[in-house]
């Protein structure tokens, strides 16, 4: 573990610029102080308007529309009356909107934690893995990212077509009934799996990375101590994967609540496998079952999904600080 | 204040005026110029709109478009699916940057005229004339035309003859439900699959629908009536004792037709479009009609686009001008025959219909379809989209009961709301 | 290969083989003809090379405009994305907190709500329909990502070569191009690697912002050829999507033997 705290160390000392050895900071060292801190703002420029011009503007549009009604034509021409916060509590108040949330909810959990299980099962199974093809065979699970997901979408529909699709008839080799997978009431976990398989590539990269950040020689530290690699799996990897695992976790998590085309591609949101993301883009195109445009609904379900996803984003934060004191 | 104080206050205030400016830029943008075809001239580059990406840079219909280009000038072509297209022509309208002539499908036409997205056809120099009353309705709003229909689709029942043979069927026996729900189970029990559909989420489920619909008696403007619910079971029943394969709640018309050239169905139910398609195959197709709940023909709704010229805020006579030109090209003499040839229509104008009949015998079936076609627009206006919405909802639901009959009741009963 | 560890062999190339199962039948199906695309079959027993004669015909020029945007999306990505990493990192600016915050929050703003908002500036711009516009709109997907992804690796590394240079008297920029970039090589590569995935498989903002541009669209839209109005082509399709698949996948065969090694690897002479 030392060394571990001693790049730890290295990391604290180095990133704040020197200063004087003597006790008073001398006029040059504080000109440099205040001279180094125009450069990291040169430095973070780019990104700061960068922010500014792409992200800003669009959100403000967003919050700015959910709070008027439009339609097609106010869209186009103008005119459309401010509402306050009538719309969103038109939409809190359909029939759908409850169902919908706990379709959300279960969509995300459900995947982000199967895709982080299966991302960090491979990525273990392939660290240190110890066989030639290993890199190979690593580079290949990404390929899925690689396929427009008009295609990958498509795909797993006809696999998992309920008369003649390849799931049920692998299915019924165990003696299962086929299964009527993109019905209303099972479409959920039709979408939840497509969605674990074009997940998996992106927890096993991260994941995979920060496994070879780990220093080996604590593992090797571990098993003389007469460690199993069961135990060294939970004593030293788990605990070094920490951060890593909250980014992944995250960033997971902010992804998979704005999935939308994998969802729409199966099963065009209906049924059970509707969640805030597609009901947005269902209201926002006039797409799915109505072809009705309603921007600003579209807008508040839009900003509902930004609170929650902001929501995880300081609870990530306030875990982050806790885990740099 | 601290220089980090003023920097992050500065930057706050930055994003906050930024996005105000640019919000406020967005939402009044100024309305379009009055203009009229015939004051104008035509421009030199004209830019064409239609929903067929599948007519590629070369094929048939972009030489057809593009040879109608007055003199002097060139069309710039771009396809984009109907949704999607519809989409970008309110974004462009709205930004001032609309094409010349956009080719619409006929149910957003009293969406698109209500939003104030197209020029009236006096305005934009278009013809009507010749046109057949029931297939220029959609188009049709306040009394008003907005575009006019190069031609139209229509749907009917296809058949696979050697199927039907096979399990002892007669193709002319079918002329109601009852005799169509017989030929069904007689050719399930021979070990063929029964029909094929589209119950796909949106307007092409409901299109598909509507012939079924408006065959048991029932009005758009009353989704949950008896006939309407009666519709909703006989499709229900049809997934439930496995003569429509459960993937109709996703397919759309081609994946429904992609089933049928499997040879393995014997019944389709699509369109037009695919005519030569069907003659093209391995196995003997027909087509029939589409019958009615008790006897005759369903009438079938109208399909098809209109030719429409989108409003402008510069030079609007000019574009106007350029839209007069192409469309009156493409719908008048030899060249309203190509059109509808390479687009596989049956021309909205009877006299080139008739020649289209003439010329090619494929077209015979499907005349009286076409001439019975009823627009889904015509009565309700704008208030279509609302009815499409709760019926289709009410289908995917039917569908998903699989011939529960309560659950069918449900869903058409309950089908409101977005 | 120790004994112990001889069923490690057999089963990753299960694992590849259940994860690339979809792929396979996208292949599959590449080679059936329409009439049997439907009917399920294991291998394409309607065999057809006519898909692949279309994609040839008519696909390339998309093919190339997508690998152009891929790599200016990689390159703008990282120019903006680097310096600003090095900035939180190691340069200790103001607001940083608030910083890697709104990075997180830039990433949960929904697409659509981007593309939209994109459409009425591009218009205005007048970057409607170009390359370099759709590198900008693709580079939004991919930049805070990078910035979070470099930050974490730079902060990581040890701090003694930065400051021995500082000593020696380089400029904070020198330090930044000799001895941060090089040793940041692999996550470099890493985020250069989600950039050109992102940007490669975007749609939303191609058809956005590039509808009209002919044959300067990526490959997302050339394959949306073969969805007409009432007539999708699903053969051309995934015929399509296989050969758009070959020069990316190359590039991530070789971009991954950079991804494996570990960030400190090479960088410090112990």
């Amino acid at each position: 573990m030392s060394e571990v705290t001693a790049a730890r160390a290295l990391v604290t000392r180095g990133s704040r610029p020197t200063r004087g050895t003597r006790g008073t900071t001398p006029p040059g060292a504080r000109r440099r102080r205040r001279s180094s801190t125009w450069i990291a703002f040169a430095f973070a420029a780019p990104l700061i308007a960068y922010l500014v011009l792409f992200y800003a503007y669009p959100l403000v549009q967003n919050v700015v529309m959910s709070m008027h009604r439009f339609d097609r034509n106010t869209f186009v021409n103008g005119g459309a009356p401010f509402v306050g916060f009538d719309i969103y509590g038109e939409v809190a108040s359909q029939p759908r909107f409850w169902p919908v949330v706990r379709q959300t909810a279960i969509f995300t959990i459900v995947s982000l934690t199967l895709q982080y299980v299966f991302g960090l099962a491979l990525a273990v199974f392939f660290h240190r893995a110890g066989f030639r093809l290993a890199s190979g065979l690593r580079a290949l699970f990404l390929v899925p990212w690689l396929l427009p997901v008009i295609v990958s979408g498509t795909t797993w529909q006809w696999i998992m077509n309920a008369d003649n699709g390849i799931l049920n008839s692998f299915l019924g080799i165990f003696g299962v009934d086929p299964v009527w997978w993109l019905s209303t009431d099972t479409s959920l976990i039709s979408v939840i799996i497509a969605n674990v398989w074009l997940g998996i590539p992106f927890n096993l990269v991260i994941l995979y990375s920060g496994l070879q950040n780990i220093p080996t020689d604590l593992y090797e530290a571990a098993s003389l101590d007469g460690a199993s690699a069961w135990q060294q799996f939970w004593r030293v990897t788990m605990p070094l994967l920490k951060p890593v695992t909250l980014i992944t976790l995250l960033l997971g998590l902010v992804y998979t609540l704005k999935v939308v085309d994998v969802i729409w591609i199966i099963t065009a949101g209906t049924g059970t496998s509707q969640t805030l993301a597609t009901w947005s883009y269902g209201l926002a195109f006039g797409k799915g079952t109505s072809s009705v445009i309603r921007y600003s609904e579209a807008s508040v379900v839009g900003t509902m999904l930004l609170l929650v996803a902001l929501v995880f984003g300081l609870i990530y934060i306030a875990v982050q600080r806790r885990q740099e004191d | 204040m601290s220089p980090t104080t003023f920097h992050r206050i500065a930057a706050i205030g930055a994003i906050l005026a930024t996005g105000a400016a640019l919000t406020a830029c967005g939402s009044s943008p100024a309305p379009g110029e009055d203009g009229s075809a015939s004051e104008g001239n035509t421009t030199s580059k004209i830019t064409f709109w239609d929903p067929y990406p599948q007519h590629k840079d070369g094929s048939a219909w972009d030489e057809h478009v593009k040879a109608c280009a007055p003199d002097g000038a060139t069309i710039t072509r771009t396809s984009a699916p109907q949704t999607d297209l519809f989409n970008q022509l309110t974004s462009a309208v709205k930004e001032g940057n609309a094409p010349d002539i956009v080719v619409l499908d006929n149910p957003m036409m009293p969406s698109a005229v209500d939003a104030k997205l197209l020029a009236t056809a006096e305005q934009a120099g278009i013809s009507t004339d010749g046109v057949d009353e029931n297939l220029l309705g959609p188009g049709v709003v306040d009394g008003e035309a907005y575009g006019v229909p190069f031609g139209s689709n229509a749907l009917g029942l296809y058949y696979n003859a050697d199927v039907l043979t096979a399990a002892g069927v007669d193709p002319a026996s079918v002329t109601d439900w009852e005799t169509l729900n017989a030929a069904l189970a007689k050719v399930v029990a021979a070990g063929s699959k029964g029909i094929t559909f589209s119950g796909v989420a949106g307007e092409e489920g409901v299109f598909q629908f509507l012939p079924w619909f408006w065959g048991a008696g029932a009005d758009l403007e009353d989704v949950s009536s008896d006939d309407a619910v009666s519709a909703g079971q006989l499709i229900s029943d049809w997934v439930g004792d496995g003569y429509a394969p459960k993937s109709v709640t996703t397919d759309n018309q081609s994946a429904a037709w992609d089933l049928f050239l499997t040879g393995e169905y014997g019944f389709a139910v699509n369109g037009s479009w695919f005519a030569a398609a069907a003659a093209d195959t391995d196995f003997t197709t027909g087509v029939m009609p589409i019958p009615g709940r008790d006897g005759g023909v369903a009438p079938v709704p109208t399909g098809g686009e209109f030719a429409v010229a989108p409003v402008q805020d510069d030079d609007a006579s000019d574009h106007y001008a350029n839209a007069a030109a192409v469309i009156d090209c493409l719908t008048s003499g030899d060249a309203a025959l190509e059109t509808n040839e390479t687009l596989g229509y049956l021309s909205a104008k009877p006299d080139v219909r008739a020649q289209q009949v003439a010329e090619n015998p494929l077209w015979e079936p499907w005349v009286s379809s076409v001439e019975g076609a009823e627009g889904r627009t015509t009565k309700l206006g704008g208030a279509y989209v609302d009815v499409s919405a709760s019926l289709s909802e009410a289908i995917q639901g039917a569908l998903n009961a699989a011939g529960d009959p309560a659950g069918v009741k449900a869903a058409f009963e309950n089908a409101s709301g977005y | 290969m120790t004994t112990r560890s001889w069923w490690k062999l057999p089963l990753a190339l299960l694992l590849t083989a259940l994860m690339l199962f979809p792929v396979y039948w996208m292949v599959n199906v590449s080679f059936t003809s329409r009439d049997s695309i439907r009917k399920g079959q294991l291998i394409p027993l309607d065999f057809t090379l006519d898909h692949y004669a279309v994609v040839l015909h008519d696909q390339l020029p998309y093919l190339g405009t997508s690998l152009l945007v891929g790599l200016g999306t990689v390159l703008l990505t990282l120019a903006v994305a680097a310096p600003s990493a090095f900035a939180l990192a190691r340069l200790a600016v103001p607001g940083r907190t608030a910083l890697n915050f709104l990075l997180i929050v830039a990433q949960m703003v929904p697409a659509v709500v981007m593309s939209l908002g994109f459409y009425s500036i591009y218009s205005r711009a007048g970057i409607l329909d170009t390359i370099p516009g759709l590198i900008l709109a693709d580079s939004t997907i991919a930049v805070p990502f990078a910035v979070m992804l470099l930050s974490a690796f730079m902060a990581g590394l040890p701090g003694e070569l930065m400051q021995a240079a500082e000593l020696d008297g380089a400029s904070t920029w020198r330090t930044f191009r000799s001895i941060v970039l090089p040793m940041s090589r692999n996550s470099l590569i890493t985020a250069a690697l989600f950039a050109f995935l992102w940007a490669w498989s975007d749609f939303l903002f191609a058809s956005t912002l590039n509808r009209e541009g002919g044959a300067l669209r990526p490959i997302t839209m050339g394959i949306y050829n073969y969805i007409g109005a009432q007539n999708q082509e699903w053969g051309p399709m995934m015929a399509t999507a296989v050969v758009a698949s070959i020069p990316a996948a190359l590039l991530l065969i070789v971009a991954q033997r950079y991804v494996a090694a570990g960030v400190t690897a090479g960088a410090v002479k112990d």
